[in-house]
């Protein structure tokens, strides 16, 4: 149907493109207004988030000291909302990168060295992925005790199956294109090949996978700090705000609802910005999708 | 079912998504029992033409014009009272065998769920005339055939599948989309060969689309060729292949690469048409053609020719004069 | 066919061989030493001696392994170092609200998504598909114990219809039961199916885009039932796999939402055993869950190679 496949794309492509911006930049607002919060609380914070005062306990929100009110201990709220954007970025971020570097390495050895390596690294992955990641969180917070460090290890364990996996089969159809034969017909080495021609080539996807898992990531801490194994104080998580907020003052106060709401809209800018790099970054996936 | 009626009338006939038109007023009658072929480029309209035809557009692409066929305007039809006669009185075989069954089906219960849907025969009878419409499809040992999935077998097997369900409700139109251009060289005359006898038999009519002219010659009374959306140039197969009149089925005819014109001695001659079809979205005023036509005048590039002439029916303002042009040669 | 299940199988066996050997180890070396954690800074070197044979702690390793694995062969999951209940019947108990939680859940998130996400896919490029994919996009961002709280807050202390936690055992009431299940369902099912609509929408997509749906409407299907009897058929094949992937999330999201409505099911019992350092509590019941997870996807395999004939035969 050489026919009807030209004039149809041609037909999608300005709609198309309008969507791909929309989702850009939302996405790129949301995650862009998400690191400077983080960025300006190490400068500036309304108040310590820490340290509890009694005179100021469970004040409403809109008032000038205190813009989303306090919590039961008198801690202002948007200090500890701005805080718990820094655990988000430590944990979520340094979990995804770390398993981005480990699953690149897997994914690459995978993909260019042999068959065997490349079944040991793929099994390897597959068991891992059967195992639920608040599994593995569970099981070292109880070894190691809960905190950050804990926490990151825990969503390294969980996403580097997933990386390895999607490194794997992106550097696999580099490594078939034919550029990198005539590349090994020159004599390049494989790591020259896979430093100088694959990389490149599946940056674009690395990119992408990691602002997904970076958005996976924020929503796992918060779970697991929700859960009390996650982060503990004096960091400050928005999981474990709602925690706070359910044990001490009820679910129907609005102190449930800024760090639900801060983790939404993170979460969701930093979705948008993947989806919207991926549609940039990876033009086959496009035209599959249009 | 009035047997003077044509098989199908089309009726300035256009195809577009809003953004684009793909076919622009193209008009053809094939009688009962015809034989049209569709010849043209890529990207001419040809196949988006059949789909609309069959109302398969994609979505997002709309229908203008009219099509008659079996007394009504296949235009006008829901999309309900449309399924029931797509298999039955006008039906249509795709290019591509493989991607066009359905891979997790058998190709037995394919078929039958064709005689199923349209006779209303009942699972028995349908299953035993399934076996005899492949055994008619020179399938080897179709009992077994049946219980195998697309995948198993070959690419011409595939396609005489397809043909099988497009001829098994002994449809008054087949539409035939490049049928053979996925398939082996030498598997193509055969399942050629196959069509031609299954449509014969049946006395169906058949518009064979395809860039292959000499199939169209050896399966087609009349010829129309497509160029940018609209039909250039249309009559008897012997008349326009002998005496074009368009300077594109010129140019078409004389970029085929027979063994008359392959010297063997490494001077063949390979004739193309100059330049590249233009996009749709991006026409040319006038004729599309000319930008690529050697006799294109100012006329050609402001004012857009009809289809003109008795039998052989041209669009163009300076037609071919064959008969200098053959004596040039 | 036999080929295909017997690789599988192998692999089953495989993962959860190795899985335990990852749990055991994870547990035991790196756990440091529990007795001496569980008694305190204080204690005597021969109290923890004491307390770690009474254990069977201060077995070489491999001997506690075996013992452990071919013990969970039998039936028995060891017990609680201080109360002695055998993990067994603490599990069992817990799993009668687990289960129904975790299954109800994904039920429910296929329930939805697969008509969501179809319509979805029909409907793309105009306003209702693109409201529908906005949605998804949203409800993937919230947090299952978000979810779960402002359901309660709405539904419990809003309107009052359903308890906002707690649990009435079903040998009690299973009305009440199922009444403390409700919310949690919900919670669990929306964000499930969030999860699911974009996979269903693009499988769905990508299915209407195949020739062969064409070809289906070609011989006298309707643009519905080419949809459902030939799309869903093949799109069948993806979503079997994204479920399958999606188990482990659906246990994270089973173990949060009963901490947020206070079930007492198999994660708080994880938990309290937790920080109470009970290994043997927590590695037997860890290694349930896994066989559980690795158990489903044997399944989704043997699934897909049941509904796609092309795979069956390859291997």
């Amino acid at each position: 149907m050489t026919d009807t496949a030209s004039p149809a794309v041609a037909a999608a492509s300005p709609r198309r493109r309008v969507e791909i911006n929309a989702s850009l930049v939302v996405g790129l607002v949301l995650t862009v207004g998400f690191l400077a919060v983080a960025l300006v609380s190490f400068f500036w914070l309304p108040s310590n988030p820490n340290i509890p005062n009694i005179k100021a306990r469970m004040l409403p929100p809109f008032l000038p000291d205190h813009w989303l009110g306090t919590d039961g201990l008198g801690r202002d709220i948007v200090a500890q909302l701005m805080v718990g954007a820094r655990t988000s970025i430590l944990v979520g971020a340094g979990g995804a990168s770390i398993a981005l570097l480990i699953g690149t390495v897997g994914g690459l050895i995978a993909a260019a060295y042999g068959k065997l390596a490349d079944e040991t690294i793929s099994r390897g992955a597959d068991i891992m992925l059967s195992i639920p990641g608040m599994v593995t969180a569970l099981v070292l917070a109880a070894t190691m005790g809960s905190g950050a460090f804990t926490t990151i290890l825990a969503l390294t364990a969980f996403f580097t199956p997933s990386f390895i996996r999607v490194i794997r089969s992106a550097a696999m159809a580099v490594l078939q294109e034919d550029f990198i034969t005539s590349a090994k017909l020159y004599g390049r080495g494989r790591l020259f090949i896979l430093a100088r021609h694959v990389i490149p080539n599946i940056a674009g996807v690395m990119i992408v996978q990691f602002t997904l898992y970076f958005a996976a990531g924020i929503l796992t801490e918060a779970g697991l700090s929700y859960l009390g194994v996650g982060v503990t104080r004096p960091s400050i998580s928005w999981g474990m705000m709602l925690n706070e907020a359910q044990q001490t003052v009820g679910i129907s106060s609005p102190l449930a609802i800024w760090p639900g709401l801060a983790i939404v809209f993170v979460v969701l800018g930093l979705n948008l910005l993947g989806d919207g790099l991926r549609d940039v970054l990876d033009p086959k996936l496009k035209r599959r999708s249009a | 079912m009035t047997g003077s009626a044509p098989a199908i009338e089309v009726k300035d006939l256009s195809v577009g998504n809003g953004v684009v038109t793909a076919v622009r007023g193209v008009s053809f009658t094939i009688p009962q029992g015809g034989r049209m072929g569709l010849v043209g480029e890529s990207g001419s309209g040809k196949s988006m033409t059949a789909l609309a035809l069959m109302g398969l557009l994609p979505m997002g692409w709309s229908t203008h014009g009219s099509v008659l066929h079996d007394g009504v305007d296949l235009v006008k039809q829901s999309d309900r009272a449309f399924s029931s006669r797509r298999g039955r009185t006008i039906s249509m075989v795709f290019q591509d065998p493989l991607s066009s069954l359905n891979p997790v089906r058998r190709v037995g219960e394919q078929i039958s769920w064709v005689i199923r849907r349209h006779t209303g025969a009942d699972k028995k009878a349908a299953e035993q005339q399934t076996i005899e419409l492949m055994t008619q499809m020179k399938l080897p040992r179709p009992e077994q055939l049946v219980r195998a999935y697309p995948h198993e077998i070959s690419g011409g097997q595939r396609q005489r599948i397809m043909i099988a369900m497009a001829l098994a409700c002994y449809p008054q139109l087949i539409i035939a989309d490049e049928p053979t251009t996925a398939l082996d060289v030498t598997v193509q005359k055969q399942v050629l060969r196959l069509l031609n006898g299954a449509v014969n038999e049946r006395g169906s009519a058949l518009l064979m689309i395809t860039h292959d002219l000499p199939i169209i010659a050896a399966m087609c009374d009349t010829v129309a060729v497509m160029y940018a959306g609209r039909i250039v140039e249309m009559g008897p197969v012997q008349e326009v292949f002998r005496n074009p009149r368009h300077h594109y089925t010129r140019g078409l005819l004389d970029s085929q690469p027979t063994m008359d014109n392959i010297a063997l001695d490494g001077s063949a001659r390979l004739v193309s048409i100059p330049g590249m079809v233009p996009p749709l979205h991006n026409l040319p005023t006038g004729c599309a053609f000319n930008p690529r036509c050697p006799a294109a005048t100012d006329k050609c590039r402001t004012v857009m020719p009809e289809l003109a002439g008795e039998g052989l029916q041209a669009a163009c303002w300076h037609p071919v004069d064959s008969a200098s042009e053959v004596a040039a040669q | 066919m036999v080929i295909y299940v017997l690789r599988k199988l192998a692999f089953f066996i495989g993962a959860v061989f190795v899985a335990s050997v990852a749990i055991f180890l994870l547990l035991r070396a790196a756990g440091g030493n529990v007795a001496a954690i569980v008694l305190g800074k204080d204690a005597t070197a021969e109290a923890i001696n004491a307390l770690a044979h009474s254990w069977g702690l201060d077995r070489p390793l491999p001997i506690q392994y075996f013992d452990w694995i071919f013990k969970m062969f039998t039936g028995d999951l060891g017990q609680s170092f201080r109360t002695k209940e055998a993990v067994a019947s603490l599990v069992t108990d817990r799993l009668s609200v687990s289960i129904p939680l975790a299954l109800s859940g994904l039920l429910l998130g296929l329930v939805i998504a697969i008509p969501v996400g179809t319509y979805a896919a029909r409907n793309v490029g105009k306003p209702s598909g693109a409201v529908l994919a906005l949605l998804s996009q949203i409800g993937v961002a919230v947090p299952v114990f978000w979810a779960g709280i402002l359901l309660s807050v709405l539904f419990g202390v809003r309107l009052g219809w359903l308890p906002t936690g707690g649990w009435i055992d079903w040998s009690q009431s299973w009305v009440g039961a199922i009444r403390s299940l409700v919310l949690p369902v919900l919670s669990l099912g929306l964000i499930m199916a969030a999860v699911l609509i974009r996979y269903v929408r693009s499988a769905v997509l990508d299915v209407m885009n195949q020739d062969y749906v064409r070809t289906a409407r070609a011989v006298g299907m309707t643009r519905t039932q080419a949809l459902l009897q030939v799309g869903l058929r093949n799109a069948a094949l993806p979503i079997v796999t994204i479920v399958g992937l999606q188990i482990a999330e659906l246990i994270g999201g089973t173990v949060i939402i009963e901490m947020v409505f206070s079930l007492p099911g198999l994660s708080r019992m994880i938990l309290a055993n937790v920080a109470a350092r009970e290994v043997i509590v927590v590695q037997s019941t860890v290694m349930l869950i896994i066989v559980f997870v690795i158990f489903v996807n044997f399944v989704v395999d043997l699934l897909y190679g049941i509904l796609d004939p092309r795979i069956r035969n390859a291997a």
